[in-house]
């Protein structure tokens, strides 16, 4: 047991908050450079696992739960956008026979 | 005490996985290397059955199966809600319970909705 | 040995990550995703969640995924290609992204060089039970009972919400 706390501390902090810093800046381009709705709702996913992954990390190396159980409701909140927004891109599909987000760029039409 | 399960107590469950995919990826790469190669236009053809292949793949399917997934995943996750009540079943006692109940009776209440929208109906 | 898996695991993250937003393919790309979320799965193993590596697994990689998966063949997206952003976008979010992570890693190194020898930067977990379902538990009903009474909600409005935009096409044809 003594050995898992020693090699939990063998990696920084920092580096778990670079990790995510990283994983979130590629979702941001993923959001930014990709015209397929679905594909933008994957990077989003990404920056929410990003998010997820510094709570954990923070939780465990200051030894309290709370963050943890916050990445256990932001993984249920993620569920239900999953399941609101997915449909949404369907009804979309079923309107515009596309998923290509330029062409939403009218509220009405 | 329950014995204090660490990140090392995963290890069989890895090693277990590397057997997995190695076996799969072992034989099919041996499989590939040693076996004879005659490609004809007959053997690349998708198996249907004897039936000559007709179409696409991909051919769009109901919306039906869709809503079902999408209420699969919503109810899939109050399963996992259950879990950390469950395993502090009995420290919680009552309050627990009546808490839980709480719970699950809103999300029976969108289950009802469900129900009543005939949504879950295959007609 | 448990540091250099971290920095494997986290290059094959970033990897596979980035391999999601440039396959072009949009099934590979959640084929990728896939990879990237049980990454993150052991990541979480290895910070000692074990709890939240098996919501994980089952919710992201079990559930979610499968969904975008389904909605993918729905769609029926035949071509391969999808259409593309002109280069001049892709550039300009590229280097909006770059910007963002340089921010990032700029602050991080300002606090870390100004908080140096602070131990509450370095601290290590000290509570082994810290990632189990029965101690998160406890915290959760303890402390956590209002959001997850409210989440509760949360899901039965998701519930409503999905059956209200899905089912609405079909009566129409009917």
């Amino acid at each position: 047991m003594e050995e898992i706390v020693k090699t939990i501390q063998g990696v920084p902090l920092n580096h778990y908050i670079l990790l995510s810093a990283v994983i979130f800046s590629i979702g941001v381009v993923g959001v930014l450079t990709r015209r397929n709705a679905i594909v933008i709702f994957m990077s989003i996913e990404l920056m929410l696992n990003a998010v997820n992954l510094l709570l954990t990390a923070f939780s465990a190396y200051s030894g309290d739960a709370s963050g943890q159980i916050f990445v256990f409701f932001i993984m249920a909140l993620a569920a239900a956008e999953v399941a609101v927004g997915l449909a949404i891109i369907v009804m979309i599909y079923r309107n515009t026979k596309t998923t290509d987000i330029n062409v939403l760029n009218r509220l009405k039409w | 005490m329950e014995a204090q399960s660490s990140a090392v107590n995963y290890l069989p469950i890895i090693f277990q996985m590397l057997v997995a995919i190695g076996f799969v990826v072992g034989t099919m790469f041996v499989t590939h290397l040693i076996g004879p190669k005659r490609k004809t236009k007959d053997k690349l053809t998708p198996f249907e059955s004897g039936i000559e292949v007709v179409g696409n793949a991909r051919q769009p399917f109901s919306i039906k199966y869709f809503l079902v997934a999408i209420l699969f995943v919503l109810f899939d996750v109050e399963v996992i809600f259950m879990y950390p009540w469950a395993v502090n079943f009995r420290e919680f006692g009552w309050q627990g319970l009546i808490e839980m109940f709480i719970f699950m009776g809103t999300l029976l209440l969108g289950f009802i909705y469900i129900i009543k929208k005939r949504a879950l109906d295959w007609d | 040995m448990n540091i250099s898996v971290f920095y494997l695991i986290a290059f094959l993250s970033v990897f596979f990550s980035l391999m999601v937003i440039f396959a072009k393919n949009p099934v590979h790309s959640v084929i990728y995703l896939i990879i990237t979320f049980f990454t993150f799965t052991i990541h979480y193993i290895l910070l000692n969640a074990q709890f939240l590596a098996i919501v994980n697994f089952i919710v992201y990689m079990g559930a979610i995924m499968v969904l975008f998966l389904f909605v993918l063949m729905l769609l029926n997206l035949n071509k391969e290609t999808e259409p593309v952003k002109s280069l001049l976008v892709k550039l300009a979010g590229v280097i909006a992204g770059m910007c963002l992570l340089v921010v990032l890693a700029g602050s991080l190194k300002a606090i870390s060089t100004s908080a140096k020898g602070n131990p509450s930067t370095q601290e290590v977990v000290q509570n082994l039970d810290l990632g189990t379902v029965k101690y998160l538990g406890k915290v959760l009903f303890a402390d956590f009972l209002l959001p997850f009474e409210v989440s509760s909600i949360l899901l039965l409005s998701a519930m409503v919400g999905a059956v209200l935009l899905a089912k609405r096409e079909k009566t129409e044809i009917s």
